[in-house]
């Protein structure tokens, strides 16, 4: 999404001294032919990383065609079917789908009081903002690892030796139970994520005139009648890209599960990008692939575009 | 004014506590690196009995972990940098010259701006596959290179609000578009030159879809990878996982460090990849 703050209505005024202005800042033909020079890598780059290989994935989804023989013979939608009827690709369908909801819902929950707690002054205030953060920084592949050896269902792993120690209970299968091990990848990417995003609140709550919250106090408004009279409808710009982070980047999760659980126990854990890796490069299938490619990237398109229009609405109300 | 002083002594208790309990599985990771195999397992948050070395000597001993290093460089340094100068390049040339056509390419790339790398893996795989580009570092930089267009957009939101009578001055002054670009444009966008390439940086030394899809041989291997195969060689020795894993954040901690202010101010610009 492109800037949210950015003033529009300067310049406005005077659209043709501006044009003038602009055909001179151009220059002759042949700057403006070194001028057109300028967008031919970026044009190159779109046509040979996106245009090519989008078209391409769209016609082999239709084929069925594989890394084994050349050719290709047009089937129809059986592809599409044949993802909509293969218990690995929706569950990988329904994991992917449950950990963007869930993460999205999540953190958005959690980072905004986190967000407001963290703009008050108390004593330590950057050191925890640092930790909080800090989850956002290394790679979500090498954290994976890490709460795998954390979570472990083993007796020996640490949550578990921590529970039996200090409270005496027994192992927890924790990312050898289907319902456990969705839960725990979850959970992980909150733990990720949830600093990440408070610190984009704080951004937009510091942004707030501290005028509005005196003016409420001497009418006497509660702290959290301010809250959602003043901070959260404030916040709205924010809530939008943090969304439509989250959400976006739930769908292109893969990292995590991967690490994590390597998509178990059986296809619990599952998701659209393993799958595509698994079936498109590691089998060959690329008919197979490609139209859960497709799918995919209709899913994606789809809420960028939406979120894109309604940023563009909240933005222009904001204004 | 006793109960405010009160509250901010509770509220600093308080979040203290929780970031504590959020910081703890960093904790758990490098103090386990000092530690051996049966002390870890018997107290795995306890401070060790005897502080040991060995797990860092043998993970620093071992040359793959710098050939890593040396690897993920190479593809980070090149893919941000060419990553920046196609979006700026582009980003330039929109602003300069806005009229019917770059304002239908703009919309156009807001394809290349939303499309995630899953869209495109599959057939650009089978594509590099036939230029002998897979397994090759090289081949990682193409790949990387489609964030360009997401560098274009943040540029080029960046430079409408620069003064054009800058470049105007310039041109009257006889500075070609060539000259404008790399004398005066560059150095003024250098603020968002620095967000971007902090954003983008963090994603290509993180990522581990792609080097995971497009290498194979282990000499290749970028340090996320890496520590990935790690896992698999010791499965029983965590101490000496937990080693190369610490080493492997170090330079993105220092890093983050350093780039704080401009995370943050990326995040007020509004867009972010993640």
């Amino acid at each position: 999404m492109t800037t949210l703050t950015t003033p529009t209505s300067s310049g406005a005024s005077a659209p043709t001294a501006r044009k003038r202005r602009r055909r001179s800042v151009e220059g002759g033909w042949k700057q403006i032919t070194i001028n057109r020079a300028f967008l031919i890598p970026a044009i190159v780059v779109f046509v040979f990383l996106f245009v090519v290989p989008l078209l391409q994935g769209l016609y082999w989804s239709f084929t069925d065609f594989t890394g084994y023989s050349p050719e290709a013979n047009f089937i129809g939608w059986d592809n599409y079917v044949q993802i909509l009827n293969d218990p690995s690709m929706l569950s990988g369908l329904t994991f992917t789908l449950l950990f963007a909801v869930g993460t999205t819902l999540l953190v958005t929950c959690l980072a905004i009081p986190l967000a407001v707690q963290l703009n008050k002054a108390f004593v330590g205030r950057n050191v925890v903002r640092s930790l909080w953060f800090f989850p956002a920084v290394p790679s979500m592949a090498i954290l994976g690892l890490v709460w795998s050896y954390i979570l472990s269902p083993l007796p020996s792993g640490v949550l578990n030796t921590l529970l039996s120690n200090w409270f005496g209970i027994e192992a927890v299968s924790w990312l050898s139970d289907n319902t456990l091990a969705r839960f725990s990848v979850i959970m992980v990417g909150v733990w990720a994520q949830t600093g990440w995003h408070a610190v984009l609140y704080l951004a937009y709550l510091q942004s707030i005139p501290q005028e509005y919250y005196e003016v409420a106090k001497i009418d006497g408004a509660s702290p959290r009648q301010q809250f959602f009279a003043i901070t959260l409808p404030l916040l709205m710009p924010a809530m939008v890209v943090s969304s439509f982070l989250l959400l976006t980047n739930g769908l292109k999760v893969f990292d995590l599960p991967y690490t994590l659980t390597n998509g178990g126990p059986g296809f619990a854990t599952y998701t659209i990008t393993q799958s595509l890796v698994v079936t498109g490069v590691g089998q060959g299938e690329y008919g197979l692939s490609s139209a859960l490619a497709v799918m995919f990237t209709v899913a994606v398109g789809v809420i960028g575009f939406t979120q894109l229009r309604i940023t563009s609405r909240i933005g222009r109300r904001f204004a | 004014m006793t109960t405010a002083l009160w509250r901010r002594t509770l509220l600093s208790i308080g979040m203290i506590a929780l970031a504590l309990i959020i910081g703890v599985p960093l904790y758990y990771i490098v103090i386990n690196t000092f530690k051996t195999q049966a002390d870890m397992v018997s107290s795995p948050l306890g401070l060790p009995e005897t502080w040991s070395f060995a797990n860092w000597s043998s993970a620093l001993g071992d040359m793959s972990i710098y050939q890593a290093f040396g690897n993920t460089l190479y593809v980070t340094v090149l893919a941000v940098l060419a990553q920046l100068l196609v979006g700026a390049m582009a980003a330039y040339a929109m602003i300069i010259a806005r009229n019917r056509t770059t304002r239908i390419l703009g919309s156009l790339l807001l394809v290349g701006f939303i499309i995630p790398p899953q869209s495109t893996m599959i057939p650009l795989y089978r594509t590099l596959v036939g230029f002998e580009l897979v397994d090759s570092l090289n081949g990682l930089v193409i790949m990387y290179m489609g964030g360009a267009i997401f560098c274009f957009f943040l540029i080029q939101g960046y430079m409408r609000t620069l003064p054009y009578e800058v470049i105007e001055a310039a041109r009257i002054d006889g500075a070609g578009t060539n000259q404008i670009f790399w004398r005066i444009v560059l150095p003024l966008i250098k603020p968002i030159l620095v967000t971007v390439g902090v954003f983008q940086t963090m994603w290509v030394w993180n990522d581990f879809l792609l080097p995971t899809v497009f290498l194979s041989s282990p000499q290749k291997e970028t340090i996320v990878l890496q520590v990935y195969s790690a896992v698999s060689e010791f499965t029983t020795d965590w101490p000496a996982f937990m080693t190369i894993t610490v080493i492997a954040l170090i330079p993105m901690v220092i890093f983050f460090v350093f780039t704080q202010r401009h995370i943050v101010s990326g995040l007020l610009a509004g867009s972010v990849k993640g």
